[in-house]
């Protein structure tokens, strides 16, 4: 049988608009691509559209009110807002920077050369990106305030010094901090890009007489660069978007970015300016609309130079020689700064009764109190609770909707399936931010009531998370043979039989570590959270960000670290089901 | 003598009426507030010491409630944005008078004289609020083992001296409305003149801008930062924990009342009626005096050292564009 004629939602020419439309709904396959086509375009579009609607209305959130430009007058005039342009600039290419040379070196290090204990730091390289973002940046003003932070306070010890050497409250301090936060992300993208290159070219090279560090210059990194780029760029819309770094370094410093300036002018003051906040949130949109494409051409050649691959063998192993110890000291370097250091400051910080530079008395006054707090706390139980529900409910949801595009967009010949994939790319470029300010305006009037219920929540994780989502499993469903699909065709069976039958089996790896993954990042997520929750539905994201604000140090540190242990368990389990490349 | 006995016969019969009239109100209001579940409250009342005023409450009555607390800028911003979306989950607005009686002008409020109430002097009710249950009170706080007691600023002057550039840390004048109060109350400590030149110093110094009062006390907690504006409380709440803290006594110190009052679109009104009752209440001020808080209850003082001393200025208030105007020079002063 013809392989054309089994292809699921193949569009066939036809002599008539009508004969066509009948046929394309004759077929189940376009139904299920209609109704996912239409679920996404709500998800992306509808939150858009109203963000553009705030700042172009004068009027409050929820009040009708009239059209005008005033908004982006006040946000754009401002000349401060050029600085602030400028800053945001310069911490977003320098986090994304730092974060790409840190995730470079540790992946050549633990993935091409033999550096004893690479296995360990691969798996490690992981971690941070479980730990919240704003416990890592509290965990670093604590070690790096100039006036009692921790490697400060003994370096002034060691060394003699007048003063700390180091200043968190600074550009370079932000940058680093975020670099650092960044740099996992950029890890997995640069080390599957590694994992995955053809070893065939540098061997040739090396046959030619190249030397080690010849190969490297002239092949590997020409090779990586897509990947690098890539990295870069999803780290700097990551950067420019993120507000849980500035919030803790670039407020107190008084250093304006994008999301600062939303904060101090809009949102966090009195009278609060939705309208306001939504003409800046355009402004980043923008930005990170123009960025995420720039990545998705980076991508789109990383995938390329990785069908080159495909073959069984290993990539190239670098024999460093008496080398390798360096290298596995620079690596334990990096992974002490990127989770050692972190961790330790919150295990003080959860173990003490108030933090305070450690003393040789303080061993004495160690508490698990703040542990029992967290125990007994209703309001952490019901954050919990909530959490839970929608990292499971979430990422089930994104999941199946991610399943079912990937199949869609990679496996059928639907005319119009590259609007699946426009779809899926506007979350990705979608700040937070921006986004939760969308579903504010979307959803505060909408028929349906569930402004300022948990399923506004579930609707911002599911909107922004789609795209990972969509990695995990399209990288599984590109592994298929076809064949499979086609004996099910051949005996009998439908678009759905073959789907649950045949597909869901063989995709399960890649969906059900995208899924465990999903379910971390909506266990700690916080950007989109901290705007939409209200009393009732306060996931632990908001709740660890308002300890903070409360002062209690002490259980914010413990139900991060709680929370952290979770999660490594259930990335454990992920990585039973699925190597890290694939997410 | 036989008619003396009767007229006592007749007032206890009276008092016994009202009381036993007022018990069955109290038990007609938590058998409705039992009906309709849990009263949310939005509060800047601090997490810890409101807890320990639930635990009690929950014990006395078998109800419960939701808090959800944040720094008084938030919570009306909160409360006005449910408010006006016609989306108001809360029954109870907990917070600082300037930020209610902007609510209040909002029309946000009902009114409720909650029984317990009339126990408050008359110079704490406030017509539209009702009563002041507690002040609080900002202050200089500062960390005993980096500045020693005796080398401590006396007045708020010290503050502007070279060892405290870029070492105070206070909430942001441009972002957090209660200390936007106090700078714009400073003259009514050290007249305007100079207030308005200590303003312009103070700026001059680079103080550490953060969100709220709270954060400010807990840098100085940590010593990350020796000395803070902030409430004067905090030198007690921390101290128990263990926190070399101290204020300094300035003798005349600025500060604001608090009210809770009720939603007048309350989901759980009853509930939320019960629970004022409950809070004004004799019972549960004893509790917050103990926590810290400066409560308007006569003789009862927190177990701060020399809290009676203090002599309490209540702070100017200032309306929605007054704040827009003050935030706007400040902005100038603070964040050039």
């Amino acid at each position: 049988m013809n392989g054309k004629e089994l292809t699921f939602g193949q569009s066939i020419p036809a002599s008539s608009a009508f004969y066509r439309v009948r046929h394309f709904l004759s077929t189940p396959v376009n139904w299920v691509f209609l109704g996912v086509a239409g679920i996404l375009a709500f998800l992306s579009l509808y939150p858009t559209t109203f963000l553009i609607y705030g700042s172009f209305t004068d009027s409050p959130l929820g009040v009708p009110g009239q059209f005008t430009f005033q908004n982006y007058v006040r946000a754009y005039s401002d000349p401060s807002a050029y600085p602030l342009v400028l800053n945001s600039f310069i911490f977003g290419i320098g986090s994304a920077g730092l974060s790409v040379v840190l995730a470079s070196a540790l992946a050549w290090i633990t993935i091409r050369t033999n550096a004893p204990f690479r296995r360990l730091f691969e798996l490690t390289a992981i971690v941070p990106n479980i730990l919240p973002p704003i416990l890592i940046s509290i965990s670093w003003v604590m070690l790096l305030n100039p006036n009692n932070g921790l490697i400060n306070v003994i370096l002034v010890k060691l060394l003699g010094l007048e003063k700390g050497p180091f200043n968190i409250y600074s550009i370079p301090g932000l940058i680093f901090v975020e670099g650092l936060i960044l740099t996992p992300l950029a890890f997995l993208i640069i080390s599957a890009a590694l994992k995955g290159m053809d070893p065939s070219l540098e061997e040739s090279a090396k046959t030619l007489g190249s030397s080690e560090f010849g190969v490297a210059r002239r092949i590997t990194f020409p090779l990586m660069r897509p990947a690098i780029l890539a990295a870069g760029t999803l780290n700097f819309v990551r950067a420019i978007e993120s507000f849980d770094t500035p919030a803790i370094i670039a407020l107190p410093a008084r250093i304006e970015v994008f999301t600062t300036k939303i904060w101090r002018e809009a949102l966090g003051s009195f009278p609060t300016n939705h309208n306001l906040a939504a003409a800046y949130g355009i402004g980043i949109l923008l930005i990170a609309l123009l960025f995420v494409f720039l990545y998705r051409r980076f991508t789109s050649q990383v995938e390329s130079f990785s069908t080159v691959t495909g073959k069984g063998f290993r990539p190239h192993q670098i024999d460093l020689g008496p080398w390798k110890y360096l290298a596995s000291t620079s690596a334990l370097i990096l992974l002490t700064m990127m989770v050692l250091l972190p961790i330790m400051v919150l295990m003080l910080m959860s173990f003490l009764p108030y933090y305070h530079v450690p003393t040789w008395e303080t061993w004495q006054n160690v508490t698990v109190k703040h542990f029992k707090t967290v125990f007994e706390n209703e309001r952490v139980y019901k954050a919990f609770g909530n959490s839970l529900f929608l990292a499971l409910g979430g990422a089930t949801v994104c999941m199946l909707l991610a399943a079912l595009t990937s199949y869609l967009t990679v496996r059928t010949k639907i005319a119009g399936r590259g609007i699946l994939e426009g779809l899926v790319f506007i979350p990705w470029a979608f700040p937070g931010t921006a986004l939760a300010l969308g579903l504010l305006w979307a959803y505060v009037n909408f028929p349906i009531p569930i402004y300022a219920t948990i399923w506004i929540i579930m609707l911002a994780y599911v909107t922004r998370f789609i795209p990972y989502g969509l990695r995990a499993v399209s990288s599984t469903i590109i592994q298929i043979h076809k064949e499979l699909e086609e004996a099910s065709v051949v005996c009998g069976a439908g678009f759905f039989a073959t789907f649950r039958r045949v597909l869901i089996p063989l995709m399960r790896p890649g969906v059900i570590a995208g899924w465990i993954i999903l379910v971390t990042i909506f266990m700690r997520e916080f950007s989109a959270s901290i705007f939409l929750y209200s009393p009732g539905s306060e996931p632990l994201g908001p709740l660890i960000y308002f300890f903070y604000l409360d002062g209690w140090y002490g259980p914010m540190a413990a139900l991060g670290l709680i929370i952290s242990l979770i999660c490594v368990i259930l990335i454990a389990i992920a990585q039973r089901f699925s190597r890290w490349e694939s997410s | 003598m036989l008619r003396k006995t009767y007229l006592f016969a007749a007032f206890f019969a009276l008092a016994l009426l009202s009381a036993v009239s007022a018990n069955s109100q109290d038990a007609k209001m938590i058998e409705a507030a039992k009906k309709e579940g849990k009263a949310v409250i939005y509060g800047s009342l601090e997490s810890g010491t409101f807890d320990t005023i639930v635990k009690a409450y929950r014990k006395k009555t078998g109800l419960d409630v939701d808090y959800w607390r944040a720094s008084a800028t938030k919570v009306m911003d909160r409360a006005l944005s449910e408010y006006r979306a016609g989306k108001p989950l809360f029954d109870i607005i907990l917070t600082n008078d300037n930020p209610m009686q902007i609510m209040f002008k909002e029309g946000i409020f009902a009114k409720y004289e909650s029984p317990t109430s009339k126990d408050y002097p008359k110079d704490a009710i406030d017509p539209n609020l009702g009563a002041r249950y507690r002040n609080v009170i900002i202050g200089v706080v500062y960390n005993k083992s980096v500045i020693k007691p005796a080398d401590a600023p006396k007045s708020l002057e010290d503050l502007l001296k070279p060892q405290y550039r870029g070492k105070l840390v206070m909430p942001d004048p441009t972002q957090h409305t209660t200390t936007t109060q106090w700078v714009a109350s400073l003259w009514k400590v050290m007249g305007q003149e100079k207030a308005d030149k200590f303003i312009r110093d103070l700026a001059a110094t680079k103080p550490i801008l953060v969100e709220s009062l709270l954060p400010a006390a807990k840098r100085v907690t940590t010593g990350e930062t020796p000395i803070a504006i902030t409430y004067v409380k905090y030198a007690y709440v921390y101290g128990k924990e263990g926190a070399p803290l101290d204020y300094v006594r300035l003798g005349k110190m600025m500060g604001d009342g608090h009210y809770l009052t009720l939603s007048n679109k309350a989901p759980h009104a009853s509930a939320g009626k019960a629970f004022i009752d409950y809070f004004l209440g004799d019972e549960s001020m004893k509790l917050l005096a103990q926590e810290g808080e400066f409560v308007n209850l006569k003789g009862v003082y927190p177990p701060l050292p020399d809290a009676d001393k203090i002599q309490f200025v209540e702070m100017v208030d200032l309306d929605k564009k007054g704040f827009a105007a003050k935030k706007k020079e400040y902005q100038a002063i603070f964040l050039k």
